[in-house]
């Protein structure tokens, strides 16, 4: 039996999206898996050695484990993100004679092998070997690795159950930010309590029942879960959503393009892509911290124009280039209805400079790296409202790839919208702020580089019905390709 | 109305549909029956511009359908689930559907209000997600969808598959009354040979994409069909 389900696996695998891709994406693919996975083995060879460098009188494996209860809690939150739970494939399975226990026991052990699993034994596998060779005693690094690993199956196990409520992942960002702050300011100091946990790990091994417990405890409890579920109106089903009726009369003033724009906005918040796109843009808010923290970088200004167009581009880019894969689930509806083209896209440009817009108001506190460094934000935000949402638009048109509007995205999804058009398209978004800042930066001086840079947004605005044409014309140019694009099955 | 001459189309070099012409009157009610993969959705698809003839053309209502798009404002059509918008309720999508063809919120509330028995209380104020509903149900709210702002063409494929008995003869009345009425040219697809022989006044069948029989309907039409197809 066993043999059978890892045939229709491996067919699922050999079939699955990804291998249908074109040869670049795969090549791209590749290299981004090796990247990532190289990155992790580096660091797990070099964390000893960096950790002994970076806090020279603590032992290297006591200053990672004051940082463990951080891995875990965003291992936890990349997982509710990303990792998805794996039952709609139980449906055909229900009627064949094989006994139900097989079934959901070989859809568990799946997710044991999952991509969020193996990524961090990438890097502790070779610690803990770099451990043993630096002559920790090898029971005690292996008692403490057992640990690691039953933390990462808690995790794999904990996020199906976590995934079915919102509450959680609340709370976990919650408790992740009320943390940080605290160690930041120095009055609470979560890791010194959880570095004792995890290092009794490695001092203790009798320790090691709690986080195996912990793991076989919700290994069982999905057990039972899917086992009691195993009904197509039980796990299988798909939950009936409360509607959220909404009172969206305000968005009445904005004329011939209202019905639209209450469409989108509906869009935005009734579906699981859409809604996962709008906290990553949150996030992009964050951007400029890696960026104007770093000495090196305040040399750089047209890199810091590049990061600043980020901080308030985060939705921008990542909404508009899927403009208008949104619709892609209805998209003959909307090509045999009288849909004005110039109106259906004014809604959308609408909300990302709504989106712009807000991004500026709260990256407010930037001032805190000074005048100049908002003042980067601010042409960046006028250059993305005015240029960068017309790219977009038009990369978007180009992208034709079916969006399945109330599906999560999964890990290297994104990669499915990515062709050599996408590459050319985004070099102007991403080159185009740095060259735009640079030009008069390097033969006037900062303040004019600011200046050109917020004035090339003022172009958007002179030339909008332009844009606008150019943009049409394409929609109306590959308006077949695009209806047969979006009619291919997922 | 409705005038289809010598349209083809072929997918890499294969034909899946050759109609050399077909003539529909204005307020014709025109059943198109064949077996699967005869060509009943691609020709749909023709009227309606979302695939591109791979020779000659269509007009409705003197509009060439590839060249204008000005018959989209008379057109109106249920075709499959993707002419659904499944985030919304039904009641937001017929508002939706109504302010693209400038019916306001009373009217189409007015004019909802005339398929209460067709809804059969489970459309409206359902609280509930077109995504949410079940297969029939939908097919009713596209049904009704593509009835809104009085079109003159209107083309729904198949739409009695998925529906139960009372809602198929309640639908058979509605498409009836819409060509009486209203002078409302109705074209309609369908596997149910007594269905599309109540309902349409000219029934073309076919078979490999081509056109083998035009019938007008009369008493014999249904024995006919049957005797055909059990060939």
């Amino acid at each position: 039996m066993l043999k059978k389900f890892l045939y229709l696996q491996w067919k699922q695998f050999r079939r699955s999206s990804y291998f249908e891709a074109a040869l670049a994406i795969k090549i791209l693919m590749v290299l981004g898996i090796l990247y990532f996975g190289g990155i992790a083995i580096l660091a797990g060879v070099g964390g000893y050695f960096i950790l002994r460098k970076a806090i020279p009188d603590v032992d290297p494996i006591l200053s990672l484990n004051r940082f463990m209860i951080y891995w875990w809690l965003f291992d936890l939150l990349i997982r509710y993100f990303i990792q998805q739970v794996p039952v709609l494939n139980i449906k055909p399975l229900m009627i064949i004679p094989v006994k139900r226990n097989q079934v959901v026991k070989f859809l568990l052990g799946k997710t044991a092998l999952s991509f969020f699993n193996i990524l961090p034994l990438l890097f502790f596998v070779p610690f803990s070997i770099v451990l043993t060779v630096k002559g920790y005693n090898p029971l005690y690094v292996l008692s403490w690795f057992v640990g690691v690993l039953s933390i990462i199956l808690f995790n794999n196990f904990a996020i199906f159950l976590i995934n079915k409520t919102k509450t959680y992942f609340f709370i976990i960002i919650g408790a992740v930010s009320v943390l940080i702050a605290l160690q930041y300011y120095g009055i609470f100091d979560i890791t010194q309590y959880a570095a004792i946990f995890f290092h009794s790990l490695y001092t203790t091994p009798i320790f090691l029942i709690i986080p195996i417990g912990l793991a076989v405890g919700l290994c069982y409890a999905n057990y039972k879960y899917y086992m009691d579920n195993f009904y197509i109106d039980g796990a299988v089903s798909k939950k009936t959503e409360k509607v959220q009726s909404l009172d969206l009369n305000f968005v009445d003033r904005f004329g011939k393009t209202a019905p639209f724009l209450k469409n989108d906005i509906k869009m935005i918040l009734r579906n699981a892509r859409p809604k996962q796109v709008l906290i990553m843009s949150f996030f992009f808010l964050f951007y400029g911290l890696i960026f104007y923290t770093q000495e090196i970088y305040r040399e750089m200004p047209a890199v810091l124009a590049f990061a600043s167009m980020f901080v308030t581009g985060g939705f921008l880019l990542s909404f508009g280039q899927l403009v208008p894969s949104w619709d892609s689930e209805y998209y003959k509806l909307m090509m045999s209805q009288n849909i004005p083209y110039r109106e259906y896209l004014k809604s959308k440009l609408i909300l990302m400079i709504f989106a712009v817009s807000v991004s500026t108001v709260l990256s407010l506190p930037y001032l805190y790296f000074g005048w100049d460094i908002y003042k980067l934000i601010l042409a960046g935000a006028s250059f993305n409202i005015g240029l960068n949402s017309f790219i977009t638009l038009y990369g978007g048109a180009l992208n034709r790839v079916p969006v399945e509007l109330n599906v999560k995205a999964k890990a290297f999804q994104n990669t499915n919208g990515f062709n050599v058009t996408q590459l050319l398209i985004s070099i102007p978004k991403i080159i185009g702020p740095m060259v735009i800042f640079y030009i008069p930066y390097y033969f006037i001086d900062f303040d004019a580089g600011i200046i050109i840079l917020a004035l090339s947004g003022l172009l958007g605005l002179i030339f909008q019905n332009q844009f606008l044409n150019i943009i049409e014309n394409l929609y109306q140019k590959q308006k077949y390709q695009t209806i047969a694009a979006f009619g291919e099955k997922k | 109305m409705i005038s289809i001459s010598n349209i083809s189309k072929s997918y890499n070099s294969v034909e899946v549909l050759n109609v050399e012409n077909i003539e529909i009157p204005k307020g014709q009610n025109f059943g198109l029956v064949g077996n699967n993969g005869a060509g009943k959705t691609t020709l749909f698809s023709l009227l309606l511009d979302l695939i591109k003839p791979t020779t000659g053309e269509i007009t409705s209502g003197e509009i060439v359908v590839s060249k204008s798009e000005d018959w989209k404002p008379f057109t109106s059509a249920f075709i499959d689930e993707s002419f659904l918008i499944g985030y919304l309720t039904p009641e937001e999508y017929f508002y939706f559907i109504g302010e693209l063809r400038g019916v306001s919120k009373p009217d189409v509330d007015e004019m909802l209000a005339e398929f209460e028995d067709f809804f059969h209380g489970e459309i409206l104020s359902q609280k509930k997600y077109l995504r949410d509903l079940s297969k029939g149900n939908q097919k009713k709210v596209g049904i009704v969808a593509a009835l809104i702002g009085t079109p003159e063409v209107i083309i729904l494929d198949e739409p009695f598959a998925n529906l139960d008995p009372t809602t198929q003869i309640r639908l058979k009345k509605i498409i009836s009354d819409l060509t009486q009425q209203k002078q409302t040219t109705v074209l309609i697809s369908s596997h149910d040979l007594m269905h599309v022989t109540d309902v349409c006044k000219r029934i073309v069948v076919l078979e490999k994409g081509k056109v083998v029989k035009d019938i007008a309907t009369t008493q014999e039409t249904l024995k006919e069909l049957e005797e055909y197809f059990s060939q």
